[in-house]
């Protein structure tokens, strides 16, 4: 259909505002990251674009200590930034190998047809009201402040994207394709493995980033089930604020920065699936 | 795909030949069950344990200062004094109804706002694919450095005071009032994309044939969105709805990064009050309690939320 020119400006009126309102807060936190710390309250005017830009935020949250500044870290960034890749990665790889295996055979062998609703309920409740018992199991078999005490919850709380992300993939994978290899004499091993598996990767890949993006996000479950060592990068931001008494914004805004870069490159990546995921493969674009 | 494959031929052949597909079938079953076994194990290792202890917690005035194992928390039995305390805790209505506030003011304004961007971004314009790509941005982000963001942002010397000519002592997230609405603002930032994103697959799905006839029909644009695209797009609508609702109940990181419940308790919501209970107060027999409680609630009105969609659809 034709538009008019007047309607299309009209539209471009209302999508940059749209744009400018979204890229405000992400802009301000950015530029912030490469301010020396004169420029970082209205004190001495503030800018958009730093005057002296500088990189003194992020040498001091990744030595500890930067030129210029009397102020010390006892703990820099590289700890978190470790702990976070470990336990997002072991616990994307629990979530998505069980949720796959789990998806085939609900699929395929129509087992356990009341396993996807009582997974999905998994993500009804407030974490907080069940995380008592979690917290003393924890406790009681030694994983707090663990990588893998961290890593096996994360599985579990993002087992249900993956299972549901997967289930979709596998239900577009047509069954006469595995009934001809089967018919050729493959085991249902072999016909999971060697053919349908090879189908669906563009899938798993997605449902891998979606789940790596959930577990980096998280950070209630690192907030009550690490302490010291395997501490994540979200909590050591939050604890960066306190020790700081809540004025090193240069330094918080660098940490936010490397926090949020992974998932919006992978998000930004996977973006065609989004819908599928977040809606636990109830839609499909 | 309960059947075993059986092509025609096969079934009229000998007994042999049947053996030999029973056993192909046993053999999946078999194989079905070794790929069920892993998320069974972990959903029996975190919902039934972690229920029966909390039904026992629950029961209890055990706390983890008790210096008794938890296993042992009968010693210090309670009946059900703590159902019959969250009944009238004042504090925890108090952080309810504000979780409540949240939801039905946030989640509506990102509902009309997501509608809106969405019919925006439905018909094909230059520069369609990166300000979409634009857009979809603020859900990417992690919850708890938006949080940082608006923390920034609100800032007595921060740029929103300094952009809106307002002075340096004009607080937000300290103030009564305007605490609330801060949060409120930065959960519709990061939120309204999801909406966005949901309702304009949603969009994208009417059929474009019906749409082109009701214009050559004469009827208007508003008319031929209300007539043809929301009845059509009516699963989309509630989708987002109750998916958002549902996450908005469970808000968290975003509150306790920008205000920590402050000022006072006036952004406490259910889980921050959970949070402070369990970390502030040690009363992990009393959040158990609650903990129930929120789980017995929401499973009934999920479970009739179901039951109602099913005879609505059936």
């Amino acid at each position: 259909m034709k538009v008019s020119p007047g309607a299309l400006a009209l539209k471009y009126v209302f999508v940059l505002l749209a744009a400018a309102v979204v890229l405000y807060p992400l802009l301000w936190m950015v530029t912030m990251a490469f301010k020396p710390y004169p420029e970082w309250t209205t004190v001495s005017g503030l800018t958009w674009f730093p005057k002296n830009p500088t990189l003194q935020n992020f040498e001091f949250i990744f030595y500890g200590e930067a030129e210029g500044l009397v102020v010390s870290l006892d703990r820099t960034i590289v700890g978190p930034l470790i702990s976070s890749l470990v336990t997002s990665i072991c616990g994307t790889l629990l979530a998505v190998v069980s949720g796959t295996l789990a998806s085939y055979a609900v699929v395929r062998f129509g087992l356990a047809q009341s396993l996807p609703l009582s997974v999905l309920q998994l993500r009804l409740f407030p974490p907080l009201a069940v995380m008592i018992p979690v917290m003393v199991m924890w406790a009681f078999i030694g994983a707090v402040d663990t990588w893998w005490g961290l890593s096996l919850i994360y599985g579990i709380v993002t087992l249900p994207f993956a299972f549901w992300l997967m289930k979709t993939f596998f239900e577009e994978v047509p069954v006469e394709i595995e009934d001809a290899a089967r018919v050729s004499g493959c085991s249902y091993w072999r016909v999971f493995y060697r053919i349908t598996l090879p189908i669906v990767k563009p899938g798993l890949a997605t449902c891998a980033l979606f789940v790596f993006i959930l577990n980096w996000s998280d950070y209630l479950l690192a907030l009550l089930l690490t302490q010291k060592d395997w501490v994540t990068l979200p909590v050591y931001m939050a604890t960066l604020t306190s020790a700081m008494g809540g004025q090193m914004y240069g330094m918080k805004a660098a940490l936010g920065v490397i926090a949020a870069i992974p998932p919006v490159v992978f998000g930004l990546m996977i973006q065609k699936h989004l819908v599928r995921g977040l809606t636990f493969g109830a839609l499909k674009q | 795909m309960t059947d075993i494959p059986t092509p025609a031929s096969q079934t009229t052949q000998s007994e042999k030949r049947k053996g030999y597909w029973a056993t192909v079938a046993r053999d999946g079953q078999k194989m079905g069950f070794w790929f069920i076994l892993p998320t069974m194990l972990l959903l029996l290792f975190i919902v039934v344990f972690p229920l029966l202890m909390q039904l026992y917690l629950s029961v209890t005035w055990w706390t983890p200062l008790e210096g008794i194992p938890w296993y042992r928390a009968w010693e210090v039995f309670s009946w059900g004094e703590n159902y019959w305390f969250l009944l009238t805790d004042p504090r925890l209505w108090g952080a309810l109804w504000r979780t409540v506030v949240i939801m039905g003011i946030a989640v509506p304004i990102q509902f009309f706002l997501g509608m809106a961007l969405a019919y925006l971004f439905v018909d094909k314009f230059p520069g369609r694919k990166i300000f979409y790509s634009i857009m979809l941005t603020p859900m990417m982000v992690v919850p708890a450095v938006v949080g940082l963001m608006f923390f920034l942002l609100f800032q007595g010397t921060g740029p929103v005071n300094d952009h809106l000519g307002l002075p340096a002592d004009f607080s937000w997230l300290t103030d009564v009032n305007r605490a609330m609405i801060s949060v409120i603002i930065a959960d519709i930032w990061q939120w309204t994309p999801l909406m966005f994103l949901i309702l304009l697959a949603g969009m994208l799905g009417v059929p474009s044939d019906q749409l082109l006839a009701a214009r050559l029909l004469g009827g208007s644009n508003w008319q031929n969105f209300l007539k043809i695209v929301l009845p059509r797009m009516k699963t989309v609508i509630i989708i987002a709805l109750v998916l958002r609702a549902v996450e908005c109940f469970k808000i968290f990181d975003l509150i306790f990064i920008m205000t920590k419940g402050g000022p006072g308790v006036q952004t406490e919501t259910i889980s921050l009050f959970l949070y402070k209970q369990t970390f502030g107060e040690l009363e992990w027999a009393y959040v158990a309690a609650i903990g129930l409680t929120i789980l017995f609630v929401l499973s009934v009105i999920a479970a009739k939320g179901l039951s109602y969609m099913a005879k609505k659809n059936g």
